[in-house]
């Protein structure tokens, strides 16, 4: 570790993988309550653990975005961080926030939740993806500024790199665009339209831009390509993700009573959105091609070239598929939607939070670059478990959304939604299977931090 | 007029990347235009080029011979059978398009990635052996 201060990465990195746990055992659940109605039921009803299966994605991958950042700044600013102890105190208030509203999922219905925290004072709860009380999201802005706070004067004080600007440009971005989720208008098409401010200009946006700043700190370490080469891809990259995703919100305003003109614009920008996932994918196999050193840490690399290509098929083919109105118009929130967001955001965003971990983690527990051999067998077992199951997951989605669309929406004798679900659940008996897999590829994960901890650190066979 | 290599370019770099572009433009954007162009482009340096660009100018046309009969005769073959008002053939020809377009994409990313580098690359089983 060259700066002292890049330790408070850790514990966020491990509330991650915690969190990760947790988001996968309650997708599990749903995933069953797909099939059995009435499994857990009363104690956790389907909304409630879709709730918590989405919220701690989020969640903890927001923990992965500030522990890379705390990790790589003081490196690319070479310097040690502001206020490291800013760093920790947020740490645990992010996780007593985060702890809390599990909890208040979980223990009490979600209407005297909202009465407990008293949303009717400002009322931000109720909305998807957005359903943490009030006093939480205000909690989170206050984090999301001491965090934003700690950085910026990082980045100040020091090197002013393309990484850590791009990063840190990302890392407002989501700050700013959170602040979407305490506008809440009367009107429904005006509140659709404003929460899609969040959640598409996060996903589809500053989110990439943090992506692509990890990714291009990552490709730099392990590759040892000259870092000018790599800023320039950088640059090109964020660039088409900014051109392309700013408008290409338009593809969620077609049927939510906005102008016409959205089906339009929507369609033109949204179709362009695959190019910087397309040119991602290039990139990160051009640079490893064309590396100066085998580095030893063998799964970074892998996380790395992974997250490229599982980002453009997750987020740009299967975001493709469904993107243009006149399909939109058959597809909208069926199974397809399903399929394409799992497939994105684990290929876009968990991937890259897991690269990272990979690269800074045996740094970060003293090792000087990688774990030991029997540890990184084991981490890429993982990685190919969770990957290979996540395809399929993506794939039985695929066709139970196309089923599903033909049968209720195409069909001459369209029939209702739940004759349909009925008819396609052999597909959410096969997710549900591939789920188990991608679960015991997370627990061989979390096994490589631990197997093969005392034995010595791998080395690189030849130099190329 | 000869395009010039820049000075760390392999010999016959240029022409390398350019095959695979079009590979890939043939899959995504001009489907048809982009392969006659990859005919003209391997029959007017096939004889002439050795190494880096033979290889991927001889894996480029071939994979895109293969994709043109997996992704054009597959599909209509899927279709013809399953008959064209039925749920499970549009299941099974979206399914099997945006699976098999999406590898062919992807093994053509490699290849660019590949000549951007200055290295040969053989197309995992739609490829010429080398």
């Amino acid at each position: 570790m060259q700066y002292q201060s890049q330790a408070v990465a850790k514990p966020y990195f491990i509330a991650a993988i915690v969190l990760f746990v947790a988001q996968i055992l309650f997708g599990l659940v749903m995933g069953l309550q797909y099939v059995w109605g009435d499994f857990l039921f009363p104690e956790i009803p389907f909304n409630v653990a879709r709730m918590v299966h989405t919220n701690t994605l989020i969640v903890w991958l927001l923990f992965g975005f500030m522990g890379a950042a705390y990790y790589l700044v003081p490196e690319e600013a070479e310097t040690e961080l502001h206020a490291p102890w800013l760093a920790r105190l947020m740490f645990w208030v992010f996780l007593v926030a985060a702890g809390l509203t599990v909890a208040g999922y979980l223990l009490v219905p979600y209407a005297t939740l909202a009465e407990l925290t008293m949303n009717d004072l400002l009322p931000t709860m109720g909305r998807e993806f957005l359903e943490q009380p009030t006093i939480i999201k205000i909690g989170i802005v206050i984090v999301a500024l001491a965090f934003l706070f700690n950085i910026g004067m990082t980045v100040l004080k020091g090197r002013k790199t393309v990484v850590s600007l791009v990063l840190l440009l990302g890392l407002l971005g989501l700050a700013v665009f959170f602040l979407f989720a305490f506008y809440v208008p009367d009107n429904l098409v005006l509140d659709k339209y404003y929460w899609w401010w969040v959640v598409h200009l996060w996903v589809e946006g500053v989110w990439e831009l943090i992506l692509g700043a990890i990714l291009a700190f990552v490709l730099i370490k392990i590759t040892g390509v000259d870092r000018e080469v790599i800023e320039k891809w950088l640059y090109v990259i964020i660039a088409m993700t900014l051109i392309t995703g700013i408008i290409g919100t338009g593809h969620h305003y077609y049927w939510i009573g906005t102008p016409h003109y959205w089906q339009w614009w929507g369609s033109i920008f949204s179709a362009m959105e695959p190019i910087p996932f397309f040119m991602m994918t290039v990139y990160a196999f051009n640079m490893v091609n064309r590396r100066r050193r085998n580095h030893p840490n063998k799964p970074a690399t892998l996380w790395a070239l992974g997250t490229a290509v599982m980002a453009f098929l997750g987020a740009g083919v299967w975001g493709f598929l469904h993107t243009l109105a006149p399909i939109n118009y058959y597809t909208h929130g069926t199974q397809i939607t399903a399929a394409h967001g799992h497939m994105a955001f684990y290929g876009a965003y968990v991937m890259i939070v897991l690269t990272i971990i990979s690269y800074a983690m045996p740094i970060l527990r003293g090792r000087t670059a990688a774990n030991s051999n029997k540890s990184q067998v084991l981490e890429m077992w993982s990685f190919w478990l969770m990957t290979v199951s996540m395809v399929f997951i993506t794939l039985f989605l695929t066709g139970a959304g196309i089923l599903q669309a033909y049968l209720q929406r195409v069909s001459d004798a369209p029939q209702s939604f739940m004759v349909v679900q009925d008819q396609i659940a052999l597909f959410y008996w096969l997710r549900e299977l591939a789920g188990v897999v991608f679960l015991i590829g997370l627990v061989v994960y979390i096994a490589s931090f631990f197997v093969g901890s005392s034995d010595p650190e791998a080395t690189v066979e030849a130099q190329v | 007029m000869p395009v010039s290599e820049p000075d760390t370019a392999a010999p016959g770099q240029n022409l390398a990347v350019a095959a695979e572009v079009l590979y890939l433009a043939n899959l995504l954007l001009l489907p048809g235009l982009a392969f006659v162009a990859l005919l003209v482009l391997y029959y007017r340096n096939i004889r002439t080029a050795a190494g880096l660009p033979a290889c991927h100018l001889r894996q480029t046309l071939s994979a895109s011979l293969w994709a043109g009969a997996l992704l054009v005769v597959a599909n209509l073959s899927i279709v013809l059978l399953g008959g064209y008002h039925s749920a499970h053939t549009w299941m099974v020809v979206i399914i099997y398009f945006t699976t098999c377009h999406s590898t062919l994409v992807l093994l053509g990313v490699l290849g660019l990635a590949k000549a951007m580098a200055g290295q040969c690359y053989r197309y995992p089983l739609v490829g010429r052996p080398l």
